[in-house]
């Protein structure tokens, strides 16, 4: 019925301000299928707002943005913008996994429930099917065995391999990353970022918003730098984290090198 | 610096001076209080036993609190059945209560500024006139509107019609009365514990497709719950006596039944104390169960879930005993 687009993620000078202060001031980017688009840059830059606009957490203001094809939270018809209703917007979403920074593991429900939950209620998925589904993925992240545990009983590490085992049930074709490793402690990181460099070995498209640079030279398929609202430099991760052209990519690189 | 004969190092604790003064005078007025609670007063009567030489008398005393009377009332059918007057009341006031408080929390906190205005003017009505109040209205609502109708607002089309003062009953009237106030009160405390659920879960929820509504009922209402039950059993505790205010428009509950028959035999304190004893044994039931609700609800928020009661004393109770060196083997028993 549709044809399959080229691209994963296009965004065309998108637009975002909270309270008349300009965050996003015109982005262009480009994510093909199976790439993963790291997004570097100061804190403030942008980064998290753009990437929550992606799945429609924050509403955009100005510019073209879309998934697969389609508009994000719009749906073009007659030459108009159709608003679409949330539950339009729920169905897209579940199709785009996101890993936040503090996990969002939800609390009161154990390991197996938090994967389970989602295909159950959302994509309506069998509770037995969904169940050996979580297991399957519990293993994946290498969490076996830690159906029963609650979020509160597990290390940080672990607890972003669940979120990310949660975010992978809903069977997305596009998975974001907040900052997934920055409320970690630092022998922490290493566990998550493996699970990440597996899952973009299979072929899945990411965008990941991450000061791990070490990680962003070895697994980016491009590497943007954004700072103030712009995208001030973007690339091979190779050519441009280690040949940065704009004096305020070599002063950042500087910083957190 | 001394040391024991092993070479390690003797501990003296804290002593606590003022503490063991509090506890003395603590234990001294609770000997009071009991002292007083099985005490007994001459009648002015004397009893007397055997005839002639032989007759010994000796003054007649009764309980000070007429305990005999009071028990004696305890079980009668009046005071029984204004007892389940007031578990029906507590029951069905707390039901509306608490389904139409959710209703005006989750109205309280819609963007839409006309939702949160009819919940706030809600609760600033129920909560700002006095309960009291609010029962003699509904007792006497014949008067403002002798017939309620169902049919279409402002048309004068009506499916149902219900004389008032002929459909509506003194208990009816109570337990709206009673429900649309605790409503208020409830909405204020489900509010507090919908905005305690962290930013991150519902965005977490939203991420993975949950609408609004599907947020609401499997990630936020239930941990929301944790904040929301010990307030509420507050409340039902204190509705079970609220409800006592509905003997004033004539429902016959607990107190209503216990007034009836004292105005009828002058025994006034036994009926009042048979009341109370009454009113603690179901607020007794009523906090036990809370403590195990609390605990269902508390699971994933804490490493390990807080020891019952029972558990508690066992585990009290073998420290005490682990004192005595001899009965280790019994601590240990205990602790397992």
């Amino acid at each position: 019925m549709t044809e399959i687009a080229p691209t994963m993620v296009e965004a065309i000078g998108v637009r975002k301000h909270f309270a008349g202060v300009e965050v996003l001031k015109g982005v262009d980017l480009t994510v093909g299928r199976g790439e993963v688009a790291c997004l570097i840059g100061p804190s403030g830059s942008g980064k998290s707002t753009f990437l929550r606009c992606i799945n429609h957490l924050e509403k955009h203001d100005a510019g073209e943005l879309l998934v697969d094809g389609q508009l994000v939270g719009y749906e073009l018809r007659n030459g108009k913008l159709y608003e679409r209703n949330d539950k339009q917007i729920c169905a897209e979403r579940a199709r785009i996994g996101m890993v936040f920074q503090r996990f969002n593991l939800f609390q009161h429900l154990t390991v197996l429930e938090n994967i389970t939950i989602g295909q159950v209620r959302v994509l309506r998925v069998r509770e037995d099917a969904a169940r050996a589904r979580a297991r399957e993925l519990l293993e994946r992240v290498g969490l076996a065995g830690r159906d029963g545990y609650y979020p509160a009983q597990l290390s940080g590490g672990q607890q972003q391999r669940v979120a990310i085992a949660r975010a992978l049930a809903m069977d997305p074709k596009l998975m974001l990353f907040d900052e997934p490793t920055s409320a970690l402690d630092p022998e922490l990181v290493g566990e998550v970022l493996d699970v990440m460099r597996d899952l973009a070995r299979s072929g899945m498209t990411m965008i990941v918003v991450t000061h791990e640079m070490g990680f962003a030279r070895e697994v980016a398929s491009t590497v943007y730098f954004l700072d103030a609202g712009i995208i001030e430099e973007s690339g091979d991760p190779r050519e441009v984290l280690a040949n940065p052209t704009s004096p305020r990519l070599q002063n950042f690189l500087s910083k957190v090198l | 610096m001394s040391t024991d004969g092993d070479g390690s190092i003797k501990v003296v604790p804290v002593r606590h001076v003022g503490r063991w003064i509090g506890v003395a005078a603590a234990l001294v007025v609770v000997a009071m209080i009991v002292h007083t609670l099985l005490s007994r007063l001459p009648t002015g009567q004397k009893a007397c036993r055997g005839t002639g030489t032989s007759r010994v008398c000796h003054a007649v005393t009764e309980w000070r609190f007429s305990w005999d009377v009071v028990f004696h009332y305890f079980t009668t059918s009046e005071i029984l059945h204004g007892l389940l007057i007031t578990l029906e009341l507590t029951v069905i006031a707390m039901a509306v209560g608490i389904v139409l408080g959710m209703i005006l929390a989750v109205m309280r906190l819609s963007p839409n500024r006309v939702l949160s205005g009819t919940a706030w003017t809600y609760t600033w009505f129920f909560r700002g006139t006095p309960v009291l109040v609010q029962l003699l209205v509904w007792y006497n609502i014949a008067i403002l509107y002798p017939r309620i109708s169902l049919g279409i607002p402002f048309l004068h089309v009506s499916f149902l019609v219900l004389h008032t003062s002929t459909t509506f009953t003194a208990l009816e009237a109570a337990c709206i009365a009673l429900g649309l106030n605790e409503a208020a009160y409830m909405s204020e405390i489900a509010r507090a514990g919908l905005l305690s659920v962290d930013e991150g879960q519902v965005e977490a929820a939203t991420s993975i497709g949950m609408v609004r509504r599907q947020t609401l009922r499997y990630v936020v209402m239930p941990q929301a719950m944790r904040v929301i039950i010990p307030p509420t059993g507050n409340e039902v505790i204190s509705m079970l006596k609220t409800s006592s205010l509905a003997s004033v428009i004539s429902v016959i509950e607990l107190l209503g039944a216990a007034t009836n028959i004292y105005s009828a035999n002058y025994e006034i304190m036994p009926l009042l104390l048979t009341a109370s004893l009454w009113y603690l044994v179901v607020t007794t039931v009523l906090s036990i169960g809370q403590f195990y609700l609390e605990r269902y609800f508390a699971r994933g928020a804490l490493r390990t879930a807080p020891p019952t009661p029972l558990q508690r004393m066992r585990h009290d109770l073998a420290g005490v005993l682990a004192k005595f060196p001899n009965r280790r083997g019994v601590a240990g028993a205990l602790e397992r």
